[in-house]
């Protein structure tokens, strides 16, 4: 432990320590490993791990060795096998893109990017489907009297595209209820994919 | 019986067993017997009880005798119980072959009766049948009269037949039934009634004569023998009758002759058969004549009921209405053509292109259209709510169809209280507002009224143009009781900033001491927030005026405290005296924009466009308009504009005309007038409207949301819609919109298991 303590002068910091543990792990930043470290650690902001925090990550993997700690990383992906683990995660991998002290909604580009990370594994097609509708849909809306112009979602819209992927068959889009109180966004992407599957 | 006087007899009781011998029954039988053939022989008229009982041709003794004289006496008879116990022990004994023998006599004489009546010829069957009728009910009177006692006393004690039923049980399976007279009744019966149908007179005395008689043998009998075939004739009857009919004539017509057959039919009813057959025979009538070909008539092509109510045939239509009326669905089918034609008239009103280029007239129209068809419900419909609601269901329907409904609604008003209803008395005017009241309150979209009627009344306090000071107010009352205070309390605000400004002139003059030659002032100060009007930049008022304004800005705010006060210029009016070339004067009524524009012209003789820009500072498609508006305009081109087209370019140079003439010495050439919005404006003014529901669908969704806790997702755009229902229609997917944003906000959470489910949060 001592060891890892040692070492993690150098990494807990900044993100160029990260940028260096995850060298070491050899595991790359963008792999959603890294992030779901960070939420095993229960990080608070993005880059950064306290000391706290730190050794949390590390109670929790078990790891208090450099090959241990590596061997763990890499398995990671195992640990949201459970969905209630999951959706925590997944909430958590929003919460971690809020950097300013009031904000609330993540802009549309690192949306995209979470999805890929988060989602595209256990629904790689739908996954493609919502990343192109928030990237290019909203172009079709413009004689829609309610504006669809989405910048930045908030964490309800979030968690709803997780659910969304859950419960509704993207086959089966007949029996879609927007009644059910889904997010607007939602309604507005369903009927996106009505339209484009008639064309 | 003669007219004794009541007194006091005793019958000594027999002192020797009394022994009944058979023989002397047997002959006292005769005695009666006799007498009932008598009777029946008409040999009984002349007979009374006295020559019956005492002077009989065969002597009466013994036990018979004492029991006539008995008889004779007994209502005089105060101890009688003596006497009933022997009248009673005879009876007992000799009761069954009285009985009997009344049974087979009575039998006998009536099979006669019917074998005379079986053989009378056509017209006399039924005369024969009435009279044996009338004379077997005499006869059986006497004869129950004779037997009263028995009657009373042997026979409940037996159990047997009353003489007087008994006797019309006898008439009615002897005669009545006997099988050569039971159809021939029936069948003389109903041929009787079709030939009445026809139109010949029959003898109605005698139908209801026997009518009567099947009656009093029994309703059963009646029913039976009559009244069942009656109906069932009748309704092949009018079948026939109807269909006819339907082929020839138009629906009017029709109509009359089924209302005239239903009378027919009740009054045969109440002339010879009995009441309650009314309702049978009705509703015979009403189903083959109206409910079997209800759809044809209101369907008619050319006379069915849609001709009737664009005719407006008041009389006709009422008939309808009572003789559907009387069938189940009748009305529902009347009311629903109604409705749909209503519907698709008032549609087509609203959506036509025409029409929609006169608010007033369009307004108008639908308040014609609401007038008649109240008069048609009101003279033809008895006031039936149910048409009443379905109306107003239909108006509600197409008038919101038009989104434009609320902007014209409220040019109307504009058009009457500036001056529609001038010198109209005030009653006439509160009808007016009534019924404008009415057409508002069809009105979904009630809050873009608002905004209407705001800008229009602005519009007409500040150029000082309603009629009456009163009318207005009495609808600013109309709507405050019809929407509450919140809707009227800024209109009431601009009123009382008029009446303000009054009072700030008069003490502005008051104290000004010497006014000089500068121009008259009248300053209306409107509080910001109450007024509907979008705060414009000040341009460049010409330098003769700054000086009074400054003045009467000082004298402002010297008396009111921490106020800030800027010049709307685009709203104002002036009067300007103008002298043109040849001398002639003229009062030109113009906007502050075009006052500063001409005021110019007493400095330069030509300016471009540009130039006029740069000194005055109006917005330039403002000033585009302004000087259209005086050099574009014939008759009121009091500029001259080189080139002559109708469009401003920036370098069109302007000139004073000297040679402008008007037939007026005052010349009107601003407009502050209301007019109906073109379309980019239109746009702008319901994108207005949309940003304003957005606050107040919030407001309705916290405090929902504040007193519940926890609440679903179409719950709450149930209450959501419900809460503003009185002010607009909210789109759902608006009202979505709204929850997401207040979660954003953190006001409200989703539940994590179910997110249907929403929570507040303190």
């Amino acid at each position: 432990m001592q060891l890892l303590i040692q070492c993690c002068v150098l990494w807990f910091v900044s993100p160029e320590g990260i940028e260096a543990l995850c060298n070491d792990v050899n595991v790359n930043h963008t792999d959603v490993r890294m992030l779901i470290f960070a939420w095993k650690m229960k990080a608070e902001k993005q880059g950064y791990f306290s000391k706290d925090e730190w050794r949390r990550g590390l109670k929790c993997l078990g790891a208090d060795t450099r090959p241990k700690l590596k061997k763990a990383i890499e398995g990671l992906d195992k640990e949201l096998k459970v969905p209630e683990c999951f959706e925590d995660f997944y909430s958590y991998a929003f919460q971690y893109c809020l950097t300013e002290e009031k904000q609330r909604s993540v802009d549309i580009e690192t949306i995209c990017e979470l999805l890929n990370i988060v989602l595209k594994s256990e629904f790689p097609n739908q996954v493609n489907l919502l990343v192109e509708y928030l990237k290019v849909g909203k172009q079709l809306f413009k004689l829609i009297y309610v504006q669809n112009d989405y910048r930045a979602l908030n964490m309800d819209q979030w968690r709803s595209f997780y659910r969304f992927f859950k419960e509704v068959d993207f086959h089966d889009l007949e029996n879609y209820d927007s009644s059910q109180a889904w997010t607007v966004i939602i309604d507005n992407f369903v009927e996106w994919l009505k339209e484009k599957e008639k064309n | 019986m003669s007219s004794q006087k009541k007194r006091t007899f005793q019958i000594e009781a027999f002192k020797h067993r009394v022994v009944v011998d058979p023989k002397y029954a047997e002959k006292t039988w005769k005695v009666l017997e006799h007498a009932i053939h008598e009777i029946y022989n008409h040999n009984a008229s002349g007979l009374s009880f006295e020559e019956l009982y005492s002077h009989s041709p065969l002597p009466l003794d013994g036990v018979w005798n004492t029991l006539f004289r008995i008889h004779q006496f007994m209502p005089w008879c105060k101890n009688s119980e003596v006497a009933w116990n022997a009248y009673n022990m005879v009876l007992h004994k000799f009761g069954e072959k009285l009985y009997s023998g009344l049974v087979t006599t009575m039998t006998s004489h009536l099979k006669e009766i019917s074998q005379s009546i079986e053989s009378a010829q056509g017209e006399i069957f039924l005369e024969e049948l009435n009279r044996k009728w009338i004379d077997h009910n005499k006869a059986l009177q006497m004869i129950r009269d004779i037997l009263m006692y028995m009657d009373r006393t042997f026979i409940p004690s037996s159990h047997k037949t009353p003489v007087h039923e008994l006797g019309l049980n006898l008439w009615r399976d002897v005669v009545i039934h006997s099988s050569k007279t039971q159809a021939r009744l029936r069948d003389t019966l109903l041929e009787l009634v079709l030939r009445e149908r026809n139109g010949e007179v029959i003898n109605r005395g005698l139908m209801r004569n026997i009518i009567k008689m099947l009656m009093d043998l029994g309703l059963s009998v009646y029913q039976e023998d009559f009244e069942k075939h009656f109906l069932s004739v009748s309704a092949n009857f009018y079948c026939l009758e109807s269909q006819k009919f339907i082929e020839t004539c138009d629906c009017g017509d029709y109509l009359k002759k089924a209302e005239r057959r239903l009378n027919e039919e009740i009054e045969r009813v109440s002339h010879y058969l009995d009441p309650r057959s009314e309702i049978k025979i009705t509703n015979v009538v009403e189903k083959e004549m109206i409910d079997s070909h209800m759809h044809t008539l209101v369907h008619m092509e050319n006379s069915g009921l849609v001709n009737m109510l664009v005719d407006d045939k008041y009389e006709d239509l009422g008939r309808m209405y009572s003789l559907f009326r009387r069938v189940p669905t009748g009305l529902t089918v009347v009311k629903d053509v109604m409705t749909a034609f209503v519907r698709d008239t008032g549609k087509q009103l609203v959506m036509d292109p025409e029409r929609l280029r006169d608010p007033v007239d369009f307004v108008q129209r639908l308040l014609d259209l609401k007038d008649k068809y109240d008069k048609i419900i009101n003279m033809s419909f008895t006031n039936d709510k149910t048409f009443q609601n379905a109306l107003n269901s239909s108006f509600e329907h197409f008038i919101n169809l038009n989104a434009r409904s609320p902007e014209f609604i409220s040019l109307f008003v504009d058009d009457k209280l500036r001056r529609g209803l001038k010198g109209v008395g005030e009653e006439d005017v509160e009808i007016v507002l009534d019924k404008v009241m009415m057409l508002f309150r069809y009105l979904q979209e009630k809050d873009v009224f608002e905004k209407y009627y705001k800008q229009h009344l602005a519009k007409r306090l500040l150029s000082g143009k309603t009629i009456s000071d009163d009318a207005e107010r009495s609808l600013i009352v109309k709507l405050k009781t019809e929407c509450g205070y919140q809707f009227t309390s800024k209109l009431e605000g601009m009123f009382t900033d008029m009446k303000t400004s009054y009072d700030t002139m008069q003490g502005f003059y008051a104290s000004q001491s010497d006014v000089g030659d500068s121009p008259s002032l009248v300053v209306h100060v409107l509080t910001t927030g109450s007024w509907p009007t979008q705060p414009s930049p000040q341009c460049n008022l010409p330098s003769e005026l700054l000086g009074v304004c400054e003045k009467f800005r000082a004298y402002y705010l010297g008396t009111h405290n921490g106020r800030r006060l800027s010049w709307q210029t685009n709203m104002g009016t002036a009067d300007l005296k103008a002298t043109f070339g040849k001398g002639q004067k003229h009062e030109l009524n113009v906007s502050t924009y075009q006052m500063c524009v001409l005021m110019l012209f007493n400095n330069a003789d030509r300016l471009t466009c540009k130039e006029i820009e740069q000194a005055t500072g109006i917005p330039l498609l403002d000033l585009k308009r302004c000087l259209q508006s005086l050099a574009c305009v014939k008759g009121k081109n009091v500029l001259r504009k080189e080139p002559m087209s109708k469009d401003i370019a920036e370098d069109d140079t302007f000139f004073f005309n000297d040679k402008f003439t008007s037939k007026f010495f005052k010349v009107k050439i601003g407009t502050v007038v209301a007019q109906r919005e073109s379309e980019p404006e239109n746009l702008e003014t319901r994108q207005r409207v949309e940003e304003d529901r957005k606050p107040q669908i919030e407001a309705a969704i916290v405090r929902i949301m504040k007193s519940r806790r926890t609440l679903d997702h179409n719950n709450i755009v149930a209450e959501v819609t419900k809460q503003l229902q009185s002010r607009f229609l909210p789109n759902p997917v608006v009202i979505k919109k709204r929850i997401e944003s207040l979660i954003e906000r953190e006001f409200l959470e989703r539940d994590r298991v179910d997110r249907k489910l929403y929570r507040y949060l303190a």
